[in-house]
């Protein structure tokens, strides 16, 4: 859709400003200094390059004015003939074909001038070459004056026309002048025309938009008509001639019941029947005025046949037979808003329904067909599938008004600070079993974990069960197990045997709850050797318990297993065929030889970058004999942060007279 | 009753909230002038949580959910899968899917009995849709596009999609949802209907640069305010007529 935009036109300057603006620039954007004694190339070069700046900049702003304004030829009908109208489109095309030719022989100057100077031997020449060619620029330029003024006032009056649209719907009000279309314009839209009373009060189109039936309509006051010829109409008249002559609108013909304006209603009917002509192919429609002055009914007899006349052609030219006919003739008074939504209803009604019927021959009506279809569905199973709607909302819809106002997050924004100030807590309105854990801080990232990957939902109840587990084994388990065949005094070995048993368990744990940071000093390093399979051999010699059993089991589990003395054990199995058998015990025992504590624990692992182990305890050799030297002294390495110079002389040094110190 | 409503400029609202029979969630914005429109008309109802999803506000087209669960992307962090947990109520199923296609929001649409799911979605997804959102799932395209979320926005009582969808295409939709459609506009004729608009079983909301005519035909077909699918055919043909040819 083409948007009919005039604000955009650039300004017109006058022609001084015009001249000034062009050398200006040239000055401006060129090289200003030039010596008799450069190459006269160099000069020429310089000129030419005036010359045809200058040019441009005249060719450039000349075509931005030709093509800114619009063509009368090229726009809507409407827009051509209210140009013409109110510019006269003699004039105006005149003045912008006077503004191309001006343009054009400017090019030719240039062109001309530029050649000469090409054949300029001197610097003075080619500067009067020069200064001639800017000057006959200028001359013509300054020729142009009137076109211009003419346009940029053309320019002015067009950025302030209405932006009317003649392709929507568009209401169009035109009757004598003082019978109340501006008055019912401003009542039906908020156009606030200038309503006074005394005829000629509107003098230009004024538009003004309304909603009927969820769409926008436009809806325009035209200035007043008289009824004579044609010719003789002024360019106020024109304005709404030209309106009802090219918009596809429906033309609402108001009429002055009461006489008030000054005209008959014998003379509104003969004007009615004189413009007819214009009213061909729209809705048309009778809106009889001021009825609060002067009824209907009471209209004496030749004038209410007037009226009727009227109403009859109305409703003849309308296309629909049985639509046209109740709506041609309204009443309305715009002074007490008698019948004016009426009047706005029925007209947009008509012309909506003209405007379908023309549309559902259209072409373009096959790509809306499916939007005004409704699906309804085919039941493809007997499920129900009832909405879900909560009954608070149906009691809330129910009662309207008893809704008590809830405090919203946008008020209490506004009272504490505004947006970008206030926050609110995102946990205001959690459903939690407790209210006070709204508060509770979530760590999220805890010894370098994602507390998340942790959360176990039953975890209470998994460990309910641990913990009833390991009463179970506590209490019950082993002791029952073994008890019955039992004498008393190993039953007592027994139970000393667990006491020490948990009592060193205990102790354990307590030392590892209150270890805190502290880190856990392995058994190994332990200066007290407390807990050593000596030790409990000796304990459970003195309770005269054969201690070999315990000792060996002991001994099995150790980890530094290498250096004991090798018992008997199986030699490698062999099966009936003599046969070794995979799995057996002797490989294992031989990579326990192989790993005595004689050699370097130093391992080349793959990856590292050493060929071997050898290669690498080589490598840390030389590595710390290097090192010796700096660690030794206690030395700085290259590693360690090193300022050479705290004050350097270019940072230092310099006049300090405006305080500049350190930086110059 | 259909609202207009922006955010932070942008009338894409579908794409910063999601509204379902059971709660609402709504991006956390610059203000809270886009969370109260939200807050006004449900707050007292059902729960209107501000929430993030991987960071992101465009909450509306990662997450797809209904009364009974809410699916969210892969990418949803921890701390936004809690908050939302602890913001809903306990029927709300909410359930983190791994799916290549992280834009739920985009690639599946339900109500609370069907949904219409994008065709190159997992077998695992489909089932968890299925399971967590207790819904019928039918793969299936929407005028010619694979993305249905963007393109349909169906409640339990009517449904709007994709304004290029055929007469034949909305009868099988139709069927398959068993609820009216229409096909439509919003925000000024965009076809992503997904964007402008969001709506459950009693409230919708629409973006601000939605037109008269358009609200009027989400009111319509999503049975508003007692208004009837019917009056799209009968008192509103004139003016879409004129306002679409």
């Amino acid at each position: 859709m083409v948007q009919y935009n005039f604000k955009k036109i650039t300004v017109v300057p006058t022609s001084k400003d015009f001249v000034d603006i062009v050398l200006s620039r040239t000055q401006r954007q060129t090289p200003t200094v030039v010596h008799k004694h450069y190459a006269i190339s160099r000069i020429r070069q310089f000129y030419m390059r005036k010359v045809k700046f200058t040019q441009q900049t005249y060719h450039e702003k000349l075509t931005q004015i030709i093509e800114d304004f619009p063509r009368l030829d090229d726009i809507h009908p409407f827009y051509g003939d209210l140009l013409n109208v109110l510019y006269d489109k003699d004039h105006y095309k005149l003045a912008l074909g006077q503004i191309n030719t001006a343009r054009n022989l400017i090019d030719r100057i240039a062109k001309d001038y530029v050649r000469l100077l090409k054949f300029g031997d001197t610097l003075y020449r080619c500067k009067q070459l020069k200064r001639a060619a800017m000057g006959r620029m200028c001359t013509l330029m300054k020729k142009q004056g009137p076109s211009l003024a003419y346009l940029e006032q053309v320019r002015q009056h067009m950025s302030r026309l209405p932006s009317i649209d003649p392709q929507t719907r568009t209401i169009l009000v035109c009757g004598y002048p003082n019978v109340g279309k501006s008055s019912f314009v401003n009542k039906i839209t908020r156009a606030d025309v200038d309503v006074q009373p005394y005829a000629f009060t509107t003098k230009s189109l004024f538009v003004g938009h309304t909603d009927y039936k969820y769409l926008r309509w436009q809806v325009i006051d035209t200035p007043g008509i008289l009824d004579h010829p044609l010719e003789d109409r002024n360019t106020i008249e024109m304005l709404a001639i030209t309106a009802l002559a090219h918009l596809r609108a429906a033309v609402l013909f108001v009429v002055d019941l009461s006489g008030s304006c000054g005209y008959s209603i014998a003379q509104q009917a003969a004007l009615f029947h004189s413009i007819k002509p214009l009213f061909a192919n729209k809705p048309l429609m009778i809106a009889c005025n001021k009825t609060d002055l002067q009824p209907l009914e009471t209209l004496p007899e030749e004038e209410k046949a007037l009226i009727e006349e009227m109403r009859r052609e109305a409703a003849g030219r309308d296309m629909g037979e049985g639509a046209g006919d109740e709506g041609a003739l309204m009443v309305m008074s715009t002074m007490n808003d008698e019948g004016v939504v009426d009047v706005k209803n029925t007209a947009c009604e008509r012309l909506l329904q003209q405007r379908v019927e023309v549309k559902m021959k259209g072409k373009k009506m096959n790509d809306v067909v499916n939007r005004i279809y409704v699906a309804e569905p085919r039941a493809r199973d007997h499920k129900e599938r009832p909405p879900v709607i909560p009954q608070a909302v149906l009691e809330a819809r129910a009662n309207e008004p008893a809704k008590p106002a809830r405090k919203l997050e946008r008020e209490l924004q506004e009272e504490q600070g505004g947006a970008g100030v206030y926050s609110a807590k995102l946990q205001k309105h959690y459903m939690l079993a407790d209210e006070a854990w709204k508060d509770d801080v979530m760590p999220e990232i805890m010894d370098g974990k994602n507390i998340a990957d942790f959360i176990d939902p039953d975890i209470m109840a998994r460990l309910e069960e641990l913990e009833r587990l390991e009463e179970g084994e506590d209490d019950g388990g082993e002791e029952e197990m073994e008890e019955e065949d039992l004498t008393a005094e190993e039953k007592e070995a027994l139970q000393a045997i667990r006491r020490r048993k948990r009592q060193l368990l205990d102790r354990h744990r307590a030392r590892k709850t209150t270890a805190d940071n502290r880190s856990m000093v392995p058994r190994k390093f332990d200066q007290n050797r407390e807990l050593t399979t000596g030790r409990m051999e000796e304990h459970l010699s003195h309770m005269g318990i054969d201690p070999s059993a315990a000792v060996a089991r002991v001994r099995e589990r150790s980890v530094s297993r290498q250096g004991r003395k090798r018992g008997r054990s199986e030699g490698p199995s062999m099966d009936e065929d003599g046969m070794q058998i995979d799995g057996s015990q002797g490989p294992a025992h031989k990579k326990m030889r192989d790993r005595s504590r004689s050699r370097s624990a130093v391992i080349a692992v793959p990856g590292d970058g050493f060929k071997d182990s050898a290669q690498k305890i080589k490598i840390q050799k030389i590595k710390r004999k290097g090192e010796m030297a700096r660690n030794r002294m206690a030395k700085q390495g290259e590693a360690d942060r090193v300022i050479p110079n705290k004050m350097p002389k270019h940072l230092f040094s310099g006049k300090r007279g405006i305080g500049k110190t350190d930086r110059r | 009753m259909a609202t207009r409503t922006q955010f932070e400029n942008s009338s894409e609202i579908g794409v910063f909230s999601k509204l379902t029979n059971a709660y609402c969630l709504t991006a956390i914005g610059g203000s809270e002038n886009f969370y109260s429109t939200f807050e006004a008309e449900l707050a007292d109802v059902i729960p209107v949580v501000k929430v993030s999803i991987a960071g992101t506000r465009v909450i509306g087209r990662m997450c797809v959910g209904n009364k009974n669960g809410l699916l969210l992307p892969n990418s949803t962090t921890d701390q936004e899968l809690l908050h939302i947990r602890n913001s809903l109520p306990d029927s709300v199923v909410v359930q983190r899917v791994d799916e290549r296609l992280s834009a739920l929001g985009n690639c599946i649409s339900c109500n609370d009995y069907v949904g219409l799911i994008h065709t190159d979605l997992d077998r695992e997804t489909e089932e968890l849709v299925a399971d967590v959102l207790g819904v019928e799932v039918f793969r299936q395209t929407i005028a010619g596009n694979i993305l249905v979320g963007s393109y349909a926005v169906f409640s339990n009582r009517g449904g709007l999609v994709h304004p290029q969808t055929s007469v034949e295409d909305l009868d099988e939709l139709s069927s398959l949802l068993q609820v009216p459609l229409v096909a439509g506009t919003v925000n000024r004729g965009s076809e992503v209907v997904g964007a402008g608009l969001v709506a459950n079983d009693w409230t919708a909301f629409t973006g601000f640069d939605t037109t008269a005519t358009e609200l009027s035909v989400i009111e319509s077909v999503f049975k508003l305010r007692d208004a009837q699918p019917s009056a799209i055919v009968n008192e509103m043909r004139a003016s879409l007529i004129d306002s679409m040819a």
